[in-house]
């Protein structure tokens, strides 16, 4: 028996290492849109009055000239989110001047530009086979994204259009699904990491010193101390998990510590905490039924997972399904990134309804939520079409 | 986390697994990269209620297994791979050579007999698990287990102690 499965193991070693979800998507994609411009053609056939019909049907024409420009040189203010496009949502319009897969940012004051240097995470003609991610730095004064021309990560200072760019090239194949990026509040520290995990590794970046650190790939990096010697990471999938990783300084003595925890449930985590130990986490309840059930918001310990508070989270609109949990405001608050969605239990989901490719445009309201106290203050809306595809500044949380 | 979102979460936690299994199944990489995009495609396709349950790995594996065998139905010209053993005397010892005839003779069986032995001997699923994977009875497992080893035994004669030892193994759980 043993002896049978090691020879099958082996065997199955040979398999090709492959990364198939957007492919699958961009297939999926295509024959729907074969299906509805047959439908619409059809119509045309039928009824005489159909050509109105069937030009609705049709995929839509390219967005109107754009109205946001390109990222200026330098003279940029300070950021206040980054959003992912995708041009063709489910339903309701792209943004004006939308670009297939191109990221935008978005300052303080409002105005909204194209990054042009970030590849983009879809290919013309919708094949793109990557994820390409982007961080901001938590005073929203720096941004980092993996530059189409250099072939690596670059972090850019907005106010005096300084670019530095990462000491060796990582392949564009090294992006992944889903891929996430941090840049730590100096800009000096970038870590990457996605999924899935093939033998490349994730990275931690010093675009100072020019030294390039591998990780695990798989965990999200919700943490960095400022000497970048220690790195907080999250798994949420398949397991969730939480682990940290000291002495990754080159100049430090002997070789890294890890301390890691498997939790008992699923969480969504967010970033590091400012005492650099915690994590607030709300637990993901979901169940085919109740698809958005969520637990109560809590105060994990990053390194033995202990729950050390637990509240009930008030003051959200109360139509909130979907909670994502970004920067750390204070000691005591931490921004909470809310959707209102209709959460369908399964069974009221037809088996052949289509999946939506692009989603809609959502507006998303954000909060601060005190984790002592639970109280949530409404701050501000933005639209994205989902959780992956807005930035804030600071690490990134883990959904 | 949208429904795009999520199957790429599922694609990216489970591909590599569910990868290794259709390799195992289809013999080559290209027909087994295929195969798995052609199940990813379906899985997709009731993403909206599969991203609902517990498990929907266990769809993509179902939907995997299930796939390969209609397909090699319908493909009557079955293709073989092409890699002839080395030219030098078998050690079943020797892995790289164990590997090399077992995948050839793994390719000559039937396409229910190579899932039973995947999904029993690689997956180690029980009896019961690949009844229920393989739309099919209990007895039927077992006699298809019984076929294949010793299918596996004529076609890789220098393996066949090895795989008589444990179909003897077998007899007795």
């Amino acid at each position: 028996m043993t002896w049978l499965r090691d020879v099958l193991v082996d065997l199955a070693n040979d398999s090709p290492q492959v990364d198939l979800a957007e492919r699958t998507i961009a297939t999926h994609d295509r024959r729907r849109r074969t299906a509805v411009s047959l439908l619409a053609a059809a119509m045309v056939v039928v009824t005489a009055l159909g050509v109105t019909a069937a030009i609705r049907l049709l995929p839509s024409e390219p967005q109107e000239a754009a109205s946001t420009g390109d990222l200026p040189a330098r003279g940029v203010g300070p950021l206040s989110h980054a959003y992912k496009t995708f041009c063709e949502p489910d339903s309701g319009k792209a943004p004006s001047g939308c670009r297939d897969g191109g990221w935008r940012v978005v300052t303080r004051s409002g105005k909204t530009y194209h990054v042009p240097e970030a590849l983009p995470s879809l290919a013309p003609g919708r094949t793109g086979l990557r994820d390409s991610p982007l961080a901001i730095s938590r005073d929203g004064r720096k941004i980092a994204y993996y530059s189409a021309k250099e072939g690596t990560f670059q972090v850019r200072d907005l106010a005096s259009g300084q670019k530095t760019t990462a000491p060796s090239k990582v392949p564009k194949d090294w992006l992944g699904s889903v891929s996430r990026l941090m840049l730590s509040d100096d800009g000096r520290f970038v870590a990457f990491s996605k999924v899935p995990e093939f033998k490349d590794p994730a990275l931690l970046i010093d675009m100072r010193d020019r030294v390039v650190r591998q990780l695990p790939n798989r965990w999200v990096p919700i943490g960095l101390s400022q000497d970048g010697a220690t790195i907080t990471l999250a798994q949420y999938s398949p397991r969730s998990r939480l682990r940290t990783i000291s002495n990754l300084r080159p100049s430090s003595s002997g070789g890294n510590t890890t301390s890691s925890v498997i939790l008992p449930g699923h969480y969504f985590f967010s970033p590091l905490a400012p005492d650099g130990k915690s994590v607030a986490v709300i637990e993901n309840r979901s169940t085919a039924e109740k698809p958005c059930r969520q637990g109560n918001l809590a105060l994990m310990d990053s390194f033995t997972g202990e729950k050390r508070k637990t509240t009930v989270i008030s003051g959200l609109s109360p139509d909130v399904s979907q909670i994502s949990l970004r920067t750390w405001l204070s000691a005591d608050e931490v921004t909470a990134l809310t959707m209102s969605v209709r959460c369908r239990p399964a069974s009221e989901v037809p088996d052949d309804e289509p999946a939506v490719i692009d989603p809609p445009y959502r507006t998303m309201t954000v909060y601060a939520v005190n984790v002592r106290t639970g109280k949530a203050r409404k701050l501000t809306t933005y639209r994205a079409q989902g959780f992956f595809e807005i930035v804030l500044p600071g690490p990134p949380g883990a959904m | 986390m949208d429904r795009n979102d999520s199957f790429r979460e599922f694609v990216a936690a489970h591909q590599q697994a569910l990868m290794r299994t259709a390799y195992l199944l289809a013999g080559d990489a290209p027909q087994a990269e295929d195969l798995l995009q052609s199940v990813l495609l379906k899985v997709l396709g009731r993403w909206s209620r599969l991203s609902r349950i517990e498990h929907p790995e266990a769809y993509a594996r179902k939907a995997l297994v299930n796939q390969y065998i209609s397909w090699r139905r319908r493909r009557v010209t079955t293709e073989f791979l092409t890699a002839e053993p080395p030219d030098r005397p078998y050690s079943s010892e020797d892995s790289t050579v164990a590997r090399l005839v077992m995948r050839q003779a793994l390719m000559r069986l039937p396409p229910r007999q190579r899932a039973v032995i995947v999904l029993r001997y690689y997956e180690d699923r029980t009896e019961r698990e690949t009844a229920e994977l393989l739309n099919c009875s209990l007895g039927t497992v077992k006699s298809q287990t019984h076929y294949a080893l010793a299918r596996l035994r004529a076609l890789a004669p220098e393996l066949a102690p090895k795989l008589a030892d444990m179909e003897a193994e077998e007899a007795n759980r």
